[in-house]
Parts: C-alpha cells; sequence; structure tokens
C-alpha cells in the first residue's frame, strides 16, 4: 500500500517544485539567522552562520530531486527527448520506418479484427460457454430433424435447460409487403423459449416466450435493432404496428438489443418469428410434417453436465427416433455436440482457412518490415559508433545505452501504431464489406478493447523483434577503438555484418515464401476462372425472383411460367429465354433421390433437381452431350421425361447408352412413377466454380411444377443493356412479382470468387511489398559492406586490381546471398503449397515456385547490383588517404 | 565540534515524527532545532537533511502539511503527524527499543 502511495505520489509529483523548496529554505533560514542574532552575531555573520549550519543547498536540491520524482522515469523522458532528436536529425529513415510499421502493424490488426469477429467472439448472451449445438447424425451425416422429431427430443431430454429449434432458411428471401413498395425481408423462425435460453432480453417492448408460441396465440414478431433503426427510425411507435411478411401478418412486440445478431454468425435476421406462425407464412404445415426435416438445435447444458454426459443421457432416445422415422433401409441415429459459445459458425467454415492465411501472409510481411527496420537500425548503430563510444567513455553503462536504442524503436513503434490504428479500422471494414458485398451476410467488426490490445502487443512484439538486435550489437562494441577508428566508423563490423546477412537472408526466404503462396494463388484463381463452368458465362443475363414460401405465391408463380416464357422470349433483342427453378447460382437448392432398377440411390448421393422450361440448355449455353434437351413437346400429360447430367449417367449408366431408359426419384426404383432419359446434358459447377460435380437431372416445370426462381435470356450478338427490357417484361406480366438483381451471369461467377479474388490481390500485395522491401534490404546490407571494404577495395585497386574484378568480387557477395535466401525460401516455399494445398484449385505447380525463386533471385541481385558497382568505381586515392 | 556523533542511518525520520507527534504541527526550522534540543549537542545536523525526510515521510502518508506563516511572518511549510504516522511511530519506536535493548545486551555480553 504504501509502496504504491509513493509510487502514485512520485509520479504526479504532489505539486512539489524545487520554488516551493526554495522557499521553505528561505524560511528556515531567517528563522535560523534570527536564532544566531539573538545569540550576539552581526546580520551578515548570523546569515553565514545559519548557512554553514544548514548545509549545502545544491546538495539538498539534488536529494530532492531524486527523491521528489521516479528516477527511471526521468530518464526515460530523457531517453524519448533524445530519441525524438535522433529521428528528427533523420526524417527520412523515421517516415520510411514509421509507415513500414503502420502498415505491417496495421494489416495483422485489421485481420485480426476480422477473424476475432468470425472466429473468437462469443455470442453477446448469458453464458455462452454453456451453449451447443445439437446435431442429429443419419448414418453418420448431419442431418436437420423435423418439428414432431424436436419435440420428442425437447420433452424426453433432461441434460438440456432448454432446447432451441430454429431455421433461417425458409424466411431468408421473405417479402415485406404493406409498408410502401414490396422489400425483402431476411426472418428467422425459431422456437418460443429461444429468447429465454440465450439469456437474451428486449431493449424496447418485449421478446416472445413459450406463451407466444401456442397455435392459438396472436402471431408475434421480434424485430433486429438494426431493422428496426430502418424501418422505424427506431421509434418506440414500432411496437404494436402489424408487419406483413410472406403473406402473413404478425405484431411487433419488441426489439433486440444492438449487439445480438442471431445465433448464426454473419446471418443477422431482421426479425424472429415464433414456429407456432410457421403454417401461416409458408404454403404447407411443417409442424404435423414429420417427412420435413428443416430444424437446427440448440441447447444450453445444464451446470455441471458435460458435453459426453449429455450425449450419453441422449441415447435411449434414439430407438424412438428410428421408430419416428420407420424408414427402409434402417438407418442409424447419433447425436453430436458442438460448442455453439460462439454461435452456428457458418462463416469460420467459409472464411476461417482464408482468414488464416492472411493472418499468415500479414504476419509474414511484418517481420520482414521488422528484419529491414532491425538492419536499417544496424546502420544507424554503426554510424553512431563513435557517439556511443564517447558515451561509454563518459560512464554511460551498456544497459543504459541499449535501453536508449530500445527507447528509440519503441518510439518508432508507437508511431507507426498510431497510425496503424484508424488503418486498421478501415481495413477490417473494408475486408468484409468486400468479402459480404454479394454474399447476404453481415457482420459487424466494431473495434473493440481486445483488438487495441492486440495491437499494443504487436507493436511492443515488433520493437522486440526489430530493436533488440542492434541495441545488443551496440553495447558490444569496444570503446578503445570505438574511440580511436573514429574517423573509420566502423569499428564492431563484422558482428555486425554477419547478423545484417542473417537478417537479409531470413527476409529473403521469407519473400520467397510469400511470393510463392500469391502466385499459387493467383493460378488457382485463373484456374477456376477459365475452367470450364458448363455454361457460357458471357451474354447470358440471369434475373434472381427471391424465393417467396407461401401458397399464394406458389400458385401464382406456377401461373407465371407460360406467360413470363413466352414474354420474355419476345422480347426484340434476345435470342433465347429461358425459365428455371432451382438452377444455375440459384441460392436454394432442391435435392432428390435418384434410382434405377440396378442402384438404388446410394448414402452419400445428393441429387440435384433442376426444373426448367424448353430452350434452357441452348440459353445459358451447357452443351447436350447425348439425346436431346427439354422442348416444348414435354407438355404436363405427355410421358415423364428427365435430362441427366453427365456424372449421375456415367455413374448409374457406365458406358451404356442411358437414352431410353428410365429412372425413378424414389430412394428405390418404382416403375409407376419413372420418367425417361431423353438426353444428357454437359456438367455444370452450379452454385460456386469449386462446386464438385454431382449428380444432376433436370426436368420440365411442364411436368414437375416448381415455384419460377430466376429468368435466363441471351442477347442476339451485339445487343447489350437488355436489362431494363426485361425488367419492363416481368411488370408487364405481373406487377405484383418482386424481381431481385437482373445482371449478367459471368458477374455472379465473378461474385462466387470474391474470397479467392481476395486472397489473391492481397497476397499480390503484400508479397510485392515484401519483395520490396527485401530489395531495400539487400541493397542496404551491400552498401554497407561496401562501405566497410572501402580500404581493402583501394588497396586491391591501387594494387592493380580491374574494376571488373573488383564488382565481380562484390557481386559474387550478392549471389551468395541470394542463393542462400533462395535455397532457404525454397523449403518455405514448399511448406506455403502444402498449406495452402487444400485451398487451391489447381495441382502442385513447381514451374511457378522456380519462376518465383526466380524472380527474387534477380531483384536481389539488382538490388545489390548498385552499391556492387559503386565499390569498381572507387577512386583508390581518395579512399587510402 | 570533534566529538559529536552523525545521525545514525534512518534514525532521523523517527526523530521527525516523534517531534511531530510531540510539539504538534511544526516547520522545518522548529522540528530541526527541537531535535538538536534533545540532542544536546551530541549530535551533528545539517538542518537541510531534514528536508528529504520530510518529502519522504509526506509521500508514504505518515505527515501532511500546510502552508502558514512562521514566527518572523514568512511563509513556511507547517508539517503534523497523521494517524497513519502515528501507527507507524508505534511500530518504530517498539523495533528501536527492541533493537536498543539487543544492542545493549550483546554488548554487555561481549565485555
Amino acid at each position: 500500500m504504501t509502496f504504491v502511495r509513493v509510487l502514485l505520489s512520485r509520479i504526479f509529483g504532489k505539486g512539489r517544485t524545487h520554488a516551493e523548496l526554495d522557499t521553505e529554505i528561505a524560511a528556515h533560514l531567517s528563522l535560523l539567522a534570527a536564532d544566531y542574532e539573538r545569540r550576539g552575531l552581526s546580520p551578515a555573520e548570523a546569515l553565514a552562520a545559519a548557512r554553514r549550519h544548514f548545509g549545502p543547498v545544491a546538495q539538498l536540491h539534488e536529494t530532492y530531486r531524486d527523491q521528489r520524482r521516479l528516477p527511471i522515469l526521468d530518464s526515460l523522458t530523457q531517453d524519448l527527448t533524445y530519441s525524438l532528436r535522433q529521428l528528427r536529425r533523420n526524417p527520412g529513415f523515421a517516415v520510411a520506418a514509421v509507415l513500414t510499421l503502420a502498415l505491417g502493424i496495421g494489416a495483422n490488426a485489421a485481420i485480426f479484427q476480422v477473424l476475432d469477429a468470425v472466429v473468437f467472439r462469443s455470442l453477446p448472451v448469458r453464458d455462452p460457454a454453456s451453449l451447443v449445438q445439437v446435431q442429429l447424425l443419419e448414418n453418420s451425416l448431419p442431418v436437420h430433424v423435423s418439428y414432431p422429431l424436436y419435440r420428442q427430443l425437447a420433452a424426453g431430454q433432461q441434460v438440456f435447460d432448454g432446447l432451441v429449434a430454429l431455421s433461417d432458411f425458409p424466411l431468408r428471401q421473405a417479402v415485406l409487403r404493406g409498408r410502401g413498395s414490396f422489400r425483402p425481408v431476411r426472418g428467422s423462425i425459431v422456437t418460443g423459449n429461444y429468447f429465454r435460453v440465450l439469456g437474451v432480453s428486449a431493449r424496447a417492448g418485449r421478446v416472445f416466450t413459450e406463451a407466444d408460441d401456442r397455435p392459438a396465440a396472436p402471431p408475434v414478431i421480434v424485430l433486429s435493432d438494426a431493422f428496426w433503426n430502418r424501418e422505424f427510425g427506431r421509434s418506440p411507435s414500432a411496437i404494436g404496428q402489424v408487419l406483413e411478411i410472406n403473406g402473413a401478418s404478425g405484431t411487433v412486440i419488441g426489439v433486440t438489443p444492438p449487439e445480438f445478431f442471431g445465433e448464426t454468425v454473419g446471418a443477422v435476421p431482421d426479425v424472429w418469428l415464433p414456429i407456432s406462425f410457421q403454417p401461416q407464412f409458408m404454403p404447407a404445415d411443417w409442424l404435423n410434417a414429420p417427412s420435413h426435416s428443416w430444424l437446427t438445435m440448440m441447447g444450453r447444458l445444464r451446470p455441471g453436465i458435460s458435453a459426453r454426459q449429455a450425449v450419453s443421457a441422449l441415447d435411449p432416445l434414439y430407438g424412438r427416433l428410428e421408430a419416428l422415422t420407420a424408414q427402409s433401409p434402417k438407418r442409424e441415429y447419433r447425436v453430436q455436440l458442438q460448442s455453439a459459445s460462439r454461435g452456428i459458425d457458418v462463416l469460420e467454415q467459409r472464411f476461417g482457412r482464408p482468414l488464416w492465411v492472411l493472418a499468415g501472409i500479414t504476419g509474414l510481411v511484418l517481420l520482414i518490415a521488422c528484419s529491414n527496420l532491425a538492419n536499417l537500425m544496424l546502420g544507424r548503430a554503426a554510424a553512431r559508433t563513435q557517439e556511443i563510444g564517447v558515451r561509454l567513455a563518459i560512464g554511460a553503462g551498456r544497459l543504459r545505452i541499449a535501453r536508449q536504442l530500445l527507447t528509440e524503436g519503441l518510439v518508432l513503434s508507437i508511431m507507426g501504431a498510431a497510425i496503424a490504428l484508424p488503418l486498421a479500422a478501415s481495413g477490417a471494414r473494408w475486408l468484409v464489406a468486400w468479402a459480404s458485398a454479394t454474399a447476404g451476410w453481415r457482420l459487424s467488426v466494431a473495434l473493440e478493447w481486445r483488438h487495441l490490445a492486440y495491437l499494443a502487443s504487436i507493436a511492443v512484439t515488433s520493437t522486440c523483434l526489430f530493436a533488440l538486435a542492434p541495441a545488443w550489437a551496440a553495447t558490444r562494441i569496444d570503446v578503445q577503438s570505438a574511440l580511436q577508428s573514429a574517423h573509420r566508423g566502423l569499428s564492431g563490423g563484422r558482428f555486425r555484418n554477419r547478423l545484417g546477412r542473417c537478417l537479409i537472408v531470413g527476409q529473403l526466404s521469407v519473400s520467397l515464401t510469400l511470393l510463392s503462396a500469391a502466385a499459387l494463388l493467383a493460378h488457382s484463381l485463373w484456374n477456376l476462372r477459365h475452367q470450364d463452368f458448363g455454361y457460357e458465362t458471357s451474354g447470358v443475363l440471369m434475373a434472381d425472383i427471391p424465393l417467396e414460401f407461401t401458397k399464394a405465391m406458389m400458385k401464382q408463380r406456377t401461373a407465371l411460367r407460360e406467360p413470363l416464357y413466352l414474354r420474355m422470349n419476345a422480347i426484340p433483342g434476345v435470342r433465347s429465354a429461358a425459365i428455371s427453378a432451382f438452377g444455375v447460382l440459384d441460392s436454394v437448392v432442391h435435392t432428390c433421390s435418384l434410382s434405377i432398377p440396378e442402384r438404388p440411390a446410394q448414402a452419400g448421393d445428393l441429387t440435384r433437381r433442376v426444373h426448367i422450361s424448353p430452350r434452357y440448355f441452348e440459353t445459358i449455353g451447357t452443351s447436350i452431350l447425348a439425346g436431346r434437351g427439354i422442348t416444348e413437346t414435354d407438355r404436363a400429360g405427355s410421358p415423364g421425361v428427365v435430362v441427366l447430367g453427365q456424372t449421375a449417367a456415367r455413374t448409374l449408366f457406365g458406358d451404356a447408352n442411358p437414352i431410353g431408359r428410365f429412372v425413378s426419384t424414389a430412394r428405390s426404383f418404382e416403375a409407376k412413377d419413372a420418367l425417361q432419359v431423353v438426353g444428357v446434358a454437359a456438367d455444370v459447377r452450379f452454385s460456386s466454380p469449386r462446386d464438385p460435380f454431382g449428380f444432376v437431372i433436370y426436368v420440365p416445370l411442364t411436368q414437375d411444377p416448381a415455384p419460377v426462381t430466376a429468368v435466363f435470356v441471351r442477347a442476339a450478338s451485339g445487343r447489350a443493356h437488355l436489362a431494363p427490357a426485361v425488367r419492363a417484361a416481368f411488370h408487364e406480366v405481373d406487377p405484383t412479382l418482386l424481381v431481385g438483381a437482373i445482371h449478367p451471369l459471368a458477374e455472379s461467377v465473378e461474385a462466387q470468387l470474391g474470397n479467392e479474388k481476395l486472397l489473391a490481390l492481397l497476397s499480390a500485395c503484400f508479397g510485392v511489398l515484401a519483395l520490396a522491401l527485401t530489395a531495400v534490404g539487400v541493397y542496404g546490407v551491400i552498401a554497407y559492406a561496401v562501405q566497410r571494404r572501402t580500404q581493402e577495395i583501394g588497396i586491391r585497386l591501387a594494387l592493380g586490381a580491374e574494376r571488373g574484378a573488383v564488382s565481380r568480387m562484390m557481386m559474387w557477395d550478392v549471389a551468395v546471398l541470394a542463393a542462400e535466401g533462395t535455397l532457404l525460401g525454397a523449403a518455405g516455399a514448399i511448406a506455403a503449397t502444402r498449406a495452402l494445398r487444400t485451398m487451391l484449385f489447381a495441382p502442385a505447380n513447381y514451374a511457378l515456385l522456380i519462376a518465383a525463386a526466380a524472380l527474387l533471385f534477380l531483384i536481389a541481385a539488382a538490388a545489390g547490383y548498385l552499391p556492387a558497382r559503386r565499390a569498381a568505381r572507387l577512386d583508390p586515392v581518395q579512399t587510402l588517404r | 565540534m570533534g566529538n559529536r556523533a552523525e545521525i545514525p542511518y534512518g534514525t532521523l525520520d523517527l526523530m521527525v515524527l516523534k517531534t511531530l507527534d510531540t510539539l504538534g504541527s511544526q516547520h522545518g526550522y522548529g522540528i530541526a532545532r527541537r531535535i538538536e534540543q534533545l540532542a544536546q549537542s551530541s549530535m551533528e545536523l545539517n538542518q537541510g537533511t531534514i528536508y528529504p525526510a520530510l518529502l519522504r515521510l509526506e509521500q508514504r502518508g505518515w505527515i501532511a502539511s500546510v502552508w502558514g506563516a512562521s514566527e518572523n511572518n514568512r511563509k513556511a511549510r507547517f508539517y503534523s503527524i497523521t494517524r497513519a504516522g502515528r501507527k507507524q511511530l508505534a511500530a518504530e519506536t517498539e523495533n528501536w527499543s527492541r533493537t536498543v535493548a539487543m544492542m545493549a545486551r550483546l554488548l554487555e555480553n561481549q565485555a
């Protein structure tokens, strides 16, 4: 306690100044002198006696000062002022160092901020650590559960403080009506205990409870804070209003806190609806449909119950599950618990790896920046050998000298960090904006104290990285030789030179690693972009029609099929148009089973079922490999037909001709609703350029009706800008239809490549940065070597060495350095290839690695050439004088 | 001055505390004079040395100070002991007595 008080009073000085001390001393002396006068001394004698008796004032001041302040604080202030003066004397160095650090630290902090939001951050709910996602596994594959099944599980379990079921996909593309123009709204359907189990209360109004989640209860809606702001400007009058979502009306009862974004990272629903409301806004009642599996489950473990205990406690329930589903072939069920403390992480699956790669890349860039700075600092320490020698000679401790240099480093880091802070914040926002531009998720990356702590810690770490070695090197100089050889300024140079060369070799190897990673990622992107997608991306427009799951809409969409098809094909400038449901680049996937008599459907088969109009294949440019596509002759009453995707055809029929054969969409072949294969279409990358080719069947919309979700239009050659005409055509056919974006197919494909583009772009930028830093580093080290060997070179030249030989000698030095770095870097590059392997859409490409190595070698050689040439041009007379 | 001893190390603080405890609020001169009177010229004191001691004690919270006017009407700082200072004084006094007693025993035995 006393220690803390002393420390505080020393730091804050308690207002004690030397002037005050002087006042006290004056008072003291006058009293003491008066005393002496009373004893009979003359005033002058009395004052002299008083002074003697009081003792030396200067010494008192000194003692007082040491005691009044913290000596370490004083010397720190001294170091700081000195550092600032040093940096001001060399502004070029200071600016370069601060900017390099700002870039390095800022990039790292930005990635950390995003990584934190995607990977580390806990849900902003009560005790997130006890939340688990309850995943049902059917034959080891994760499956959703139906509502009746959930009810059974929820009623039968005793390990959770509430089991929640939820789904966001039916209302992902919901439509808000009755408030001006129709707008998309994103809803999440949850059980009534959702908010209670998560421990989230309303910021305005109230959240719904189990009581609101009964079939007879009046329908209620809870809004997100963002939606409340967007739609109602945060007006309290929003509570009690009626919203019409997908044709069903509910009353707004409350708003969630701003930091709450639901349970799925990145999903950010606008509204939450109780599950009992479901039959009103969707075409079918899924509450009483055991065959409809659509829910995700989440639970809060009871205190003292581990995940393992919970899993074994749930075991006896499986028997009932099997009875409930009662399907053949018999399936095996298991439950898996995953921690949901950070929410249900969809984004982590998609962005976790790329983000870690970026974190690695920025980390390496910072490493290079630090090594570069270390070299610069070494050079500066070399130039200051004499000054340091003098300071050592007049009694500065080596530790003190090292601390001075460290302080200089710290000043640079702090200035760098100060610039890095806004850089990081806007970098993180930019990164998220880029990655989410087309992906339909949102993520908040607000600056938190954790991010500041991280930024500070990397600033300090980098200071240690770049300033420690030079500081240490500086204390190794020998005072005498430092002072004697002052005019050469090169004492202690050998150690420094060795250290500098090690740093450069490390820098070269890390640069090569980065360059290879950038090259691999760019190559992978090129491959993704230039692969055969199975359709043509140019010249085709795609119009999204958000899928609204309502009875009325389903009917309307079915009725729209014919008129839309005809009207679109009639637009002037359109070569062909087609409509489809759940086709290429659609956000909703429709699946089914696929079987032939010889091969029933197998676990792991996932068959995409695409409903199409005639002219679909010619419009999007998918080639028909055998037979024909869907045509206008495939009508509602005519025999059922199907076009198979190539992979499905090959897997089911091998080399045999599939045309004319029959397939069934049941698990095991049933002849009564079998479809005849009329064609085989080329394989298509459906949702993203990375999609593996799977089973696909194309069925005519006329025979297998589905709500239209997309319209494709191929322009006649030379006709661009058809989008307005297409939109007008939609309006003409049905003004109440909500039409989404209308854009070229190529654009959608590009949008799917966002991740890859971002990674390739950033890694290329950082690679170039690393290369530039390394080139500067090589230049610096060779220039230093030339300076160090000036005398030697002068002697060589004086003794008749040819200038060519001298520059060859220096270039040999460069080559050795570059070769060492390249060899070491090759190991790093191979490591990078391995680390990236699962992300790369390309075979291992050693030619690329060799090219990167060659590029690095050339750049290093070029950077070293300048000082080497200067060595050859030295004037021996001058260097020897 | 020959036979006068220096102040034993670390005892000045105790002397100042004791003085303030006895006399109440005092300025630096008053404290120094009192210590000299009690020592009856058996101890050499540069009066200035009590100022670092006063600062040290104040930083520890054992004494407090206010500005006031001295007897000859000059601005002077008046020090007084705090409650924490009294506690410290008691502890130090006991400690000191123990040390003295121990030293006495030790020296008697040796003699």
